[in-house]
């Protein structure tokens, strides 16, 4: 078979054994991969209700169809579940090597399930899966743990693995991949933690067919030269994720001080400009040919990132412009294995706490000696970390001041804050995983190219936010990276090779549009409604008093006018529940 | 004369030239058949790259007690851009040095002398396999075709120490 494996390696860690069944090719044609695969699956393993924590909760890892070839940025995978963070789906991204080198295993999807009863390690060498004791393994930091397994079982393996933070469950532990790639949010780490698992290590010797090689390695040439080489997607190349610093803080959506502000003083200290003057290297995921990833050294510390998520809530938001602490905090997250996002609100909000005379945590806004010491007590619950552990829903409800704490459904906001572009707050509203930036990014049309204007919401926004989400929804079944600005007539000619056929807009359109309303469904049987597609108060209500988004205001009722156009839109009851026509028209086989 | 060769320092980790190599040579994608690779420490970002320098080095060929390595003529023209392309040219004619399956009996001296790992035996066929330039279209030149990295290169040196006698 081109492009698939046709093979689905699933683990039970309770029992220590591993078998190959054969990949759902019904699904795979109509999921094509990536997102809505797993969905598809994490649908079918799944009993309504079921605990997050539980040994059934499956970890599925899927990459997509062109991973293993040499399309652009398809090297990434998605780690799927129900979210320990939240219990909404999970689908969490990660670049790296380790989607293509599990194609060349042999496999096109790796579902875990069970619980081992200590810390286990699994190694997969194409079609040989091992199961090993990880006690010496643990508490291994990133570095530690993915050098340890490349030296004790094959040089060329390559990992997803848990830092302590992910072990101590963590809920916004993250994995990593080739060390500084991580599947962040949603808790990915935490779930592997609840299985006891610290790793699992891939080689593979096999092949990715394609079809006519020749002919295909021809017209990628020509797709790369044409559509990913060119002078608007070079920013990628030259600048990476860094140069959003002077997008967002000239919009005034930039997160600073737990959102108190979209503005940031210090924001010139940490910006592109800043990050290039410390960068030694540019480096790439596997089979990509951006290369977007920036390794930075200063002073003793050295690594790639920070990204922008990274500078925004670990930089503005707590206050902090020394590039050298951000480095450093940045380089402590990836060790211990924490998700950056849900880092940098969680002590945004404990440090606003803190100088509103809330409670005390000893943390305040720009402290970097308290700040440096908070990514190891996250990870090991220790001295604040036990309490901060609980995550900002919680964290802001214990102390009486929800509107505190910036979540979506429990997940933590990333670094666009809606009161400087209005359309995200119906992107973080409908989302499927809860206050999320990778679902529909307004901020594009707001403010990048300016088409649409910032400070309105209306039926437009709604519209603008299914095109993108469908859109999106289909792009992650791909699994196609963010940073390759890909159109339908982009993924059509790569979907030509995959379906042996001409692919339509429309057919690949249906596709995300079967995922999105498939993810909707299972977030409604977990028991998520309409009342949950709510958005922090402040977003809504409370002006900025200083930066150019100053003063300007959503307002409540506009908020949930264009909440009820979304849902019509998008062919949902007043309620947000997917009709039955819909879900006919939309080939879902399944049902609440 | 040409080989293709690896800058360690600029190259990004991306292994597209392993990839393109294998799906040229092998019929799909798989680079633990690429005739050259980047060895990638992903977390101190080092990097180094391992190719066939053809005549300027030729141990191999030295090395076969079977005379199978054995030098051809070949113009190589680059479908990719490359970073020594002006001082280069748009085409470079020389010897590579390729393996004559007819008469490698796969006894191994080679694999042992190669200072950089690339020459090996094939799996399925049991001969030697070796970069051979992809017939004058390198593969792995198209493929490292990011214009700002442009890592593998196409290199002419002087050295010709390939028993072109034994062609
Ligand atoms: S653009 Fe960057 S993150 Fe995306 S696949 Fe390429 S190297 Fe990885
Ligand atoms: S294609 Fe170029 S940048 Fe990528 S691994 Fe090969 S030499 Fe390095
Ligand atoms: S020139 Fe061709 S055979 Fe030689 S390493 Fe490059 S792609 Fe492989």
């Amino acid at each position: 078979m081109d492009f698939y494996k046709g093979h689905v390696l699933k683990i039970d860690m309770s029992t220590g054994t591993a078998e190959v069944e054969p990949l759902n090719m019904e699904w795979a044609r109509l999921y094509v991969g990536g997102k809505g695969l797993m969905l598809r699956y994490l649908w079918d393993l799944t009993e309504p209700g079921m605990d997050p924590w539980s040994p059934e909760n499956p970890l599925i890892v899927a990459p997509g169809p062109f991973a293993g070839t040499n399309v652009s940025t398809c090297s990434r995978v998605v780690l799927g579940g129900k979210s320990p963070a939240n219990g909404t789906i999970l689908d969490s991204y990660c670049g790296g090597s380790f989607g293509s080198v599990l194609k060349f295993a042999g496999y096109d999807l790796i579902i875990v399930q069970g619980c081992a009863a200590e810390l286990t390690a699994v190694l997969i060498k194409d079609d040989k899966v091992s199961f090993v004791p990880a006690a010496k393994y643990a508490g291994m930091l990133t570095a530690d743990i993915e050098a340890a397994l490349r030296a004790d079982f094959d040089p060329h393996m390559t990992s997803l693995s848990i830092g302590p933070a992910g072990e101590h469950k963590l809920p916004w532990a993250c994995v990593s991949n080739d060390q500084y790639h991580k599947a962040g949010r949603g808790g990915t780490g935490a779930l592997m933690g609840s299985k006891n698992l610290k790793a699992i290590a891939v080689a593979g010797t096999g092949r990715v067919t394609v079809g006519d090689a020749r002919a295909f390695l021809e017209d990628i040439e020509r797709i790369d030269t044409d559509y990913i080489l060119t002078d608007s997607n070079y920013w990628v190349h030259e600048e990476g994720t860094p140069v959003l610093v002077d997008v967002t803080d000239g919009a005034g959506c930039q997160p600073t001080r737990n959102y108190s502000s979209g503005t940031f003083k210090g924001a010139g200290n940490i910006n592109s400009e800043a990050f290039k003057k410390i960068r030694v290297k540019k480096r790439a995921c596997y089979q990509c040919t951006l290369a977007c990833r920036n390794f930075h050294r200063i002073n003793d510390i050295e690594g790639e990132g920070p990204e922008y998520e990274t500078i925004a809530l670990c930089g503005s938001n707590v206050g902090v412009d020394d590039i050298a602490a951000l480095m450093q905090f940045n380089h402590l997250c990836d060790e211990y294995g924490l998700d950056t996002i849900s880092t940098g609100n969680v002590l945004g909000l404990a440090m606003d706490m803190t100088e509103k005379g809330i409670h005390d945590f000893g943390l305040h806004f720009g402290d970097i000696e308290a700040y440096l010491k908070i990514p190891e007590q996250l990870a090991l619950r220790t001295g604040v970390g036990a309490e901060l552990a609980m995550g900002s829903r919680a964290l802001a409800a214990k102390y009486g001041h929800p509107e505190l704490g910036m979540q979506v459904k429990g997940l933590e906001a990333p670094g666009y804050d809606p009161r400087g572009s209005f359309g995200m707050s119906i992107a973080y509203a409908t989302s499927d995983r809860g206050a999320c930036h990778m679902r529909s990014f307004p901020i594009g049309v707001e403010i990048v190219e300016g088409t649409m204007p910032a400070d309105t919401l209306d039926e437009s926004k709604a519209e603008f936010n299914v095109t993108f989400q469908n859109h999106y929804a289909f792009k992650f079944c791909g699994v196609w990276c963010d940073f390759w600005a890909i159109d339908y007539e982009q993924m059509g000619m790569l979907m030509k090779h995959l379906w042996k056929r001409e692919v339509t807009e429309e057919e690949m359109t249906q596709v995300g549009e079967r995922v999105w309303n498939l993810g909707r469904l299972f977030n409604l049987r977990e028991g998520y409604s309409k009342a949950d597609d709510v958005i922090p108060e402040a977003w809504l209500e409370k002006p900025f008093s200083d930066g150019v988004s100053a003063g300007k205001i959503i307002g409540t009722a506009r908020f949930n006018e264009v909440l009820g156009q979304y849902y019509a839109l998008r062919g949902w009851d007043e309620d947000g529940v997917p009709t039955e026509a819909k879900l006919t028209e939309l080939g879902i086989d399944v049902r609440l | 004369m040409p080989h293709v060769m690896i800058s360690s320092k600029k190259c990004t980790g991306c292994h597209m030239c392993e990839l393109g190599c294998s799906a040229w040579h092998e019929g799909g994608f798989q680079p633990s058949r690429a005739r050259l690779f980047a060895d990638v420490n992903p977390t101190t970002a080092v990097i180094k790259g391992h190719s066939c320098l053809q005549t300027g080095c030729a141990k191999c060929q030295e090395a076969c007690p079977n005379d199978a390595i054995v030098a051809r003529e070949i113009t190589v023209t680059p479908s990719g851009t490359f970073a020594s392309k002006e001082k280069v040219g748009d085409s470079v004619t020389g010897i590579v040095l390729v393996v004559d399956e007819e008469k490698c009996n796969n006894c191994g001296d080679c694999y042992d002398v190669c200072p950089y790992g690339v020459i090996h035996e094939h799996p399925e066929r049991k001969v030697a396999f070796k970069c051979d330039l992809c017939d004058g279209d390198p593969q792995c030149i198209a493929f490292c075709q990011n214009q700002y990295v442009l890592a593998v290169d196409l290199k002419v040196d002087k050295a010709d120490r390939a028993l072109t006698a034994k062609a």
